[in-house]
């Protein structure tokens, strides 16, 4: 372990010794947490074991009651959305985060607008760059409109934009929060296979899932936690599927 | 980054750019709310001008005078419904437009005469108009900061603030000035830029267009205007991308101020006399202009252009009851049938589309 000042320095991102508090309410107790370089972390376990609290504790929207920051080893303080965007992390949420009432174009670029510097959009390189992403991120089936507003698609279209936008701004970090769940068998595949190929390119993940089986075809490591807590962690050669599921149903 | 996957969409969009104009014009009617009320807009000027040309004598439609008076009335009511429709966008609501209106329009006169800047005055100033007109502007785009602090600050409803807000500027008017009218004949040159005409065209007119073209640009082209539809679209997703509801909310409700103020200003300078209740009535006189030009009651939806149309809407249809001599209630009735039949086809095509 590292001193009280500095972190690791292979480690892209570490949260140490953090606690969330919502009143009396403690939502991730001392918790500690990082994410090295290329590697993608299966963050596991049950309903209000406090994953989701983590990931929007790591994306800046939710920031710590206290504890320690560390971006590429260095303490950093993340308490907004602009923070995690500087320390290159992005985010795709459980509940979507995408404007119904917006086109698609629109809605990957809300907040980081393609302007000329009086603040005027570049509507046609928007939809350029956007086109671009939405047919190499995932293979987003059936859409074919980028003008198209969100609200008239369905769940796994959806989705596809949120990952497409995500993909599209990360860096270093991409946070996944059960990004599968409204996806098809196929996606879904297409989006694990992405992650690896993220990895390989030098970006890290955090997956978010209940579906041991997929966080065992892509992750390296596995954080399971209960409680607000981490109650277990292994590499992927020193665990299996059963002994994972164990610690989930146990704790 | 490769683009051979993306070659599908490519191709599509290629596609439908290539379609004969008629048939783009066809699918924007469609597939946007003011493309109805472009119709209703358009049929009802076919039908007056029908009318006005087969009965010149009974129905005046298209004399000079029945023209004049109509591109004279429109402005106050559409500069007021450009400010309260873009809160309306960023998912706010502003009650006290109308109050703010009669508020900000006498302070401006106030300041104007005092300074020796009517027109009767032995030596009148040509410069006070102008520097009551700027005081005014502050206070309203002051009001509207206010409204936006308090709703904000202690996360209540825009429409319980402004609600609120709408008694205080009312009571304030009677405070500060009492309930008798008062006059305001500013000097030259402020009495033609708000008060002349070109040609049939009123001042008020083409200021109103200006705007329109100002916001439209600001709206549909500009970061900020995605901010707006992105904040009362989905107030969540807004935060988690990293956009600051608060400080766009607050522009909003600024400029909500902002244009309820230029309003009362205009309309006063055309009618040479401020009633201190005149506003009154507007706030949903103009949140039903912008209803019917299909904007979303809860935000995240409409557009400049629906705006214009519902605003110039309400008056054809008020103009029209006006030369068949109909009692004024005719009116109310009429912009209340519309309301609800706005929102039942705009909720239709929404449905038929999803």
């Amino acid at each position: 372990m590292a001193s009280n000042t500095e972190g690791s320095s292979d480690w892209l991102y570490e949260a140490r010794n953090i606690t969330k508090k919502y009143g009396s309410f403690t939502a991730l107790d001392s918790m500690n947490f990082h994410i090295a370089k290329n590697e993608v972390v299966g963050l596991l376990g049950d309903n209000g074991a406090g994953k989701s609290t983590l990931v929007k504790m790591i994306s800046g929207i939710n920031p710590p009651t206290s504890g320690d920051i560390f971006v590429n080893g260095k303490k950093t303080e993340i308490r907004t959305r602009s923070d995690s965007e500087a320390a290159g992390i992005e985010t795709i949420y459980q509940d979507i985060a995408l404007v119904d009432s917006m086109s698609i174009t629109r809605n990957i670029f809300m907040g980081r607008e393609i302007t000329n510097r009086f603040g005027f959009m570049d509507h046609k390189k928007m939809e350029d760059v956007a086109i671009d992403i939405l047919g190499s991120a995932v293979q987003i089936s059936g859409i074919d409109d980028p003008r198209k507003e969100v609200g008239f698609l369905s769940g796994g279209q959806k989705q596809a934009v949120a990952i497409a936008r995500a993909v599209h701004f990360k860096r270093n970090i991409l946070l996944l929060d059960e990004p599968t769940s409204a996806l098809s068998v196929r996606e879904t595949e297409h989006l694990l296979k992405y992650v690896g190929d993220l990895k390989k390119q030098g970006t890290s993940s955090v997956l978010v899932t209940h579906n041991l089986y997929h966080a065992f075809m892509v992750c390296d490591r596995f954080v399971v936690m209960s409680h607000g807590t981490k109650v277990f962690e292994a590499t992927k050669k020193d665990t299996t599927i059963e002994e994972l599921t164990d610690h989930v149903i146990r704790t | 980054m490769s683009s051979g996957q993306s070659d599908h969409i490519r191709k599509a969009v290629a596609e439908r750019n290539k379609r004969p104009l008629a048939n783009k014009f066809m699918d924007w009617i469609r597939d946007n709310p003011e493309g109805g009320i472009f119709i209703m807009f358009i049929a009802a000027q076919a039908a007056a001008i029908i009318f006005g040309l087969l009965f010149p004598d009974q129905f005046r439609y298209l004399a000079p005078a029945n023209i004049t008076v109509v591109l004279k009335s429109i402005a106050p009511l559409g500069i007021m419904a450009l400010g309260v429709g873009i809160l309306m966008i960023a998912g706010e609501f502003d009650l006290s437009v109308g109050a703010l209106y009669s508020f900000t329009a006498i302070v401006c006169a106030t300041v104007s005469n005092n300074l020796l800047g009517d027109v009767g005055e032995a030596e009148a100033s040509s410069v006070a108009p102008f520097i009551g007109m700027a005081v005014a502007l502050g206070v309203g785009t002051l009001a509207g900061i206010v409204h936006a602090f308090v709703t904000l600050r202690f996360n209540i409803p825009s429409f319980i603030t402004t609600l609120g807000a709408m008694l205080i500027w009312k009571g304030g008017t009677l405070l500060y000035h009492g309930a008798r009218a008062l006059r305001f004949k500013p000097t030259e040159p402020f009495a033609t830029m708000f008060g002349g005409e070109v040609g049939v065209v009123h001042a008020s007119m083409i200021w109103f267009l200006i705007f329109c073209v100002i916001f439209y640009y600001l709206l549909h082209h500009h970061k900020l205007g995605n901010h707006f539809y992105a904040v009362g679209g989905n107030r969540n997703a807004a935060v988690a991308i990293g956009i600051d509801p608060a400080r766009t909310k607050y522009i909003a409700f600024a400029i909500a101020g902002f244009m309820a103020t230029l309003s009362g200003i205009v309309a006063a300078t055309r009618v040479g006399s401020i009633q201190p209740g005149g506003g009154l009535g507007m706030e949903l006189q103009s949140i039903a202009a912008c209803v019917i030009g299909g904007l979303a009651l809860n935000g995240g939806r409409g557009s400049i252009l629906g705006i214009l149309f519902g605003t110039a809407l309400v008056f054809t249809i008020q103009d029209v009851l006006l030369l068949l001599q109909a009692p004024a209630f005719y009116f109310e009735m009429f912009v209340g049938t519309m309301i609800v039949i706005a929102v039942i086809m705009n909720t239709a095509v929404r449905r038929a589309k999803a």
